[in-house]
């Protein structure tokens, strides 16, 4: 196949899920010989665009031609016998087997040398070829991430991969890993290969891509030779114009008081034990709203669970309405005055399988009127769910129904109800609007504001940069895990935001740090 | 054109539902039974009014089904409490074991001129600790270093036998009488024998009908319980809301382990009278999770259910008395729990039949787990 270039081309690609598109009438190409960067935040439809290229969905409407064919794929096996290989962040290999075993695992017999001896000659000489060293007889387990991901990009070339989709690849990489990884996609490229790149990083697409298509809100927001643009350029079209930042914005007219949550030089780990927050501080005062922008992934999980008392502190200190709740458990931070809505609704927001009386007592139930002397009050916990019901128009419920049935917009007015019916002083709320409808999404932004008119502190994180401006009195950039930007709403610069979320314009940043 | 099967969620099931499903399954139970009878040679008719009779016709057979079914309510409880938080607890039958050998040793200790009520609330007492002791062994484990309990108890279950063997066949404990030829445990004294309601039924029923509404009050009715349910359905969303998961793990263990000790009790004291290992292993233990699945860990559903089972117990030497095979009532037995269980699909979701491939992936269901991959 050397020598003769790919192909791909997608035109007028749509799917829906659930009626609303992830990805709507999307095209895109890729030429054999490029590096193509495929940029946008998350939810902006880039997962869903290499599912359907990989063969995982199929689409709504739309085509995908391949070497000038239009082609359909029926599964993953299928987009791989056409030459598409799919590189996923999360590997998919078998601990237990060999590099060779998992190499050819799913193969069928015709598709595969019959003896392993045979395959580990092949592998070994496909990674001479591509600069992918990896010893072919070593287990899974005994190998590095870095290793691993070797074995992924080897798995897809053995089986004739001649367009690579590898997704947000260094994510899980060291710096040196990192520039291995590129060398060994030159030589891919070199070779006629087409390579998608899904990223969020700035930097990178911007140094090893040959071409660069954002992706925003499911629609291709543009596609450009690398060389001619800029890094603000590709963050406008992720994040928009600065004209998006003129519409309304909520009123500014309140007091601003006494900080309400403090936290100071605050680092915690991730879950797997690598540094997710470095050195964060801030302040929320009564009656402000400080929005946390960020690409997801930067270390805003594990901050927010700090807050909350979920996620011990390696260092630093966190202060909730003057009382110390360092690394104090969530039951301490609930009795501080913390409201918290979390990000993952169903997984930690709500009990899914347990019905909405049970999810609205959640943390009252062990006080009155909820409960006395260790006894539930059924009767007072249905009056309280049918008052919030009735004030934040939930809808959807039936009685005895588990809440994992209700729709997401639902969910979350259940979740903010809960909150801010417990007595509390400052509303932490991560994703407050994620995949909520236009009308739901207001209504929890109106909640949330309504908020700092009390004399209460709202630290609010999301990824939708628009939102963010839209609500917030002091906007914080948080990247790799630490707090890379404070901008108050008067002296915005929407611009270097968006340079900031993917990591570029440090430099010229104004880090104020904390008020 | 190819129909395919559609699977909803029901989200929350009527009464009819909940009790139609079972009945339903256990009508498909014994019209397969009666298709193995047949093939068996023998009338399934003469043999399921031959179950009817021996189990549930008339005043003696159901006290013979009673009392059956005490010692099976307490396990079934057991292994229900710790359903309920998602914690497998495959160790009721160790912890009857140290229920038994507990209450015995306070049974024989104390002198025989202590009060009944007095002795017979030791023994209780005595075994439920015993029991939850035994269940810690698994839970600490479990609750600190995330040790896997379905291992750690049933493997328990080995030790609590082997122990009580040992008591009685290999020692000259104090459990042993030595003056029977065949190795046997000491005989309880009168103050320390549950009182004969009718026959082999003695006041355990009593006590196995009261837990079981208390369990299912406690469940039901108080924040401790309102904190097992939540674990149970979400550790994470728990956590969040500042419960204690692993206080809670070794709470809810030790209290089964407590239940199905209590279940050791009744049986040492109101059938085997003394601490006799032959006797004492029917695997009790094991049937009580048969039984928590069958009542989808409701306590109040364990008690219909023991019941039932135990009706299908009772009526085994009867069945083979008119020349049917004792495997078979087994093999019935093991029938019913399979339909019953694979009922609660149908309880939970509706299935129907969709008209063509388009219809079931343009709105949803189908597609849930794609959407979520």
């Amino acid at each position: 196949m050397d020598g003769d270039l790919a192909r791909l081309e997608v035109r007028g690609l749509t799917k829906l899920f659930y009626g609303v598109p992830a990805i709507d009438s999307v095209d895109f190409d890729l030429r054999g010989g490029e590096i193509h960067g495929l940029l946008g935040e998350n939810g902006a439809g880039k997962s869903t665009l290499c599912s359907v290229l990989s063969g995982l969905y199929r689409p709504d409407s739309g085509t995908v031609s391949f070497d000038g064919n239009e082609v359909q794929f029926r599964s993953p096996q299928d987009a791989s016998n056409h030459g598409i290989g799919m590189v996923y962040q999360h590997f998919r290999l078998v601990d237990s087997f060999t590099v060779a075993q998992n190499i050819v695992l799913g193969l069928h017999k015709s598709q595969r040398p019959r003896s392993m001896r045979q395959v580990e000659s092949m592998v070994a000489d496909l990674a001479d070829e591509f600069g992918l060293h990896v010893d072919p007889t070593a287990s899974i387990w005994q190998l590095s991430v870095g290793e691993q991901q070797r074995v992924e990009i080897l798995k897809q070339l053995f089986r004739g991969a001649r367009i690579l989709i590898l997704d947000e690849p260094t994510a899980v990489l060291a710096a040196q890993e990192t520039d291995r990884l590129f060398e060994a996609v030159s030589t891919m490229v070199d070779k006629g290969h087409g390579v998608v790149l899904v990223s969020h990083k700035m930097a990178e697409t911007m140094e090893y891509t040959d071409r660069i298509t954002v992706l925003r809100r499911g629609k291709n927001a543009g596609s450009v030779a690398t060389a001619d643009s800029s890094p603000a350029e590709v963050a406008r079209m992720m994040f928009g114009d600065s004209s998006a930042a003129e519409r309304t914005r909520f009123d500014t007219a309140h007091d601003i008081g006494e900080p309400v949550l403090s936290l100071s030089g605050v680092s915690v780990t991730g879950d797997h034990g690598l540094v997710a927050v470095d050195n964060a501080s801030l302040v929320v005062r009564r009656g402000e709203v400080v929005g946390v922008a960020g690409v997801a992934g930067n270390g805003q999980r594990e901050l927010q669970e700090a807050i909350a008392g979920l996620r011990p502190l390696v260092s630093g200190s966190i202060e909730i309405d003057g009382v110390d709740c360092t690394s104090s458990g969530p039951k301490k931070t609930m009795r501080a005055g913390l409201a918290y809505v979390p990000e993952d609704r169903l997984g930690v927001g709500l009990a899914p399988g347990l019905p909405l009386e049970h999810n609205i007592a959640l943390k009252s139930y062990d006080r009155a009127p909820h409960s006395r002397r260790g006894v539930l009050s059924n009767g007072e916990i249905e009056e309280t769910m049918d008052r919030l019901v009735k004030d934040f128009d939930v809808r959807g419920n039936r009685r005895g129904m588990r809440v994992s049935l209700m729709s997401g917009g639902n969910l979350q007015k259940a979740i903010l109800a809960r909150e801010l019916n417990e007595d509390h002083h400052v509303l932490l709320a991560a994703a407050p609007t994620r995949g909520l409808d236009m009308a739901a999404a207001e209504a929890v932004r109106s909640h949330i504001v309504d908020e700092r008119a009390d004399g209460r502190g709202v630290l609010v994180f999301s990824e939708d940069l628009d939102e963010i401006v839209h609500m917030s009195d002091v906007i914080l950039v948080m990247f790799k895990g630490q707090i890379v930007g404070r901008f108050a709403r008067d002296e915005l610069d929407l611009d270097q935001i968006g340079l900031l979320m993917t990591g570029s314009g440090l430099a010229t940043a104004d880090t104020n740090g904390a008020a | 054109m190819r129909s395919r099967l559609r699977v909803t969620p029901r989200g929350f099931s009527g009464p009819a539902v909940r009790f139609g499903v079972p009945a339903a399954a256990l009508i498909v139970a014994l019209m397969f039974g009666a298709i193995i009878l047949t093939i068996a040679g023998n009338d399934p008719f003469e043999a399921y009014r031959t179950m009817f009779d021996a189990s549930l016709n008339g005043w003696n057979a159901i006290a013979r089904t009673l009392a059956l079914a005490t010692p099976l309510i307490l396990t079934g409880l057991a292994a229900a409490v710790a359903f309920q938080m998602r914690v497998y607890n495959i160790g009721g039958e160790g912890q009857l074991y140290l229920g038994a050998i507990a209450a015995s040793w306070v049974g024989l200790a104390l002198p025989s001129t202590t009060p009944m009520v007095l002795t017979l609330a030791a023994m209780i007492v005595a075994g439920a600790i015993a029991g939850a002791l035994w269940a810690l062994l698994a839970a600490i484990p479990k609750a600190y270093f995330n040790a896997d309990e379905i291992i750690t108890t049933l493997m328990l279950n080995f030790v609590a036998l082997s122990l009580m063997n040992w008591l009685i066949f290999g020692s000259r404990s104090f459990w042993r009488d030595p003056r029977r030829p065949v190795p046997g445990g000491k005989r309880l004294t009168e103050n320390a024998i549950m009182p004969s309601i009718s026959g082999r039924m003695h006041i355990g029923i009593i006590i196995a009908v009261v837990a079981a509404i208390l369990l299912w009050w406690v469940l039901r009715k108080t924040s401790w319980g309102f904190q097992v349910r939540t674990i149970g359905d979400s550790p994470r969303a728990a956590r969040y809301a500042g419960m204690s998961v692993r206080v809670k793990t070794m709470a809810v263990l030790a209290l089964s382990g407590a239940l199905a000790a209590i279940a050791g009790v009744t049986e040492v004291s109101g059938i085997t009278k003394g601490l006799e290992p032959i006797a004492l292993t029917t695997n009790i233990g094991f049937t009580g999770i048969i039984v928590a699945v069958v009542a989808r860990s409701n306590p109040l559903g364990v008690v219909p259910v023991s019941v039932f089972l135990a009706a299908i117990a009772t009526s085994g030497s009867r069945l083979q008395s008119i020349g049917i095979n004792v495997q078979v009532v087994l093999l019935l037995q093991g029938l019913i729990f399979l339909t019953v269980t694979a009922g609660e699909f149908f309880v939970t979701n509706r299935v129907s039949l969709s008209g063509s491939v388009k219809a079931a992936t343009a709105d949803g269901p189908s597609e849930i787990a794609e959407a979520t991959a």
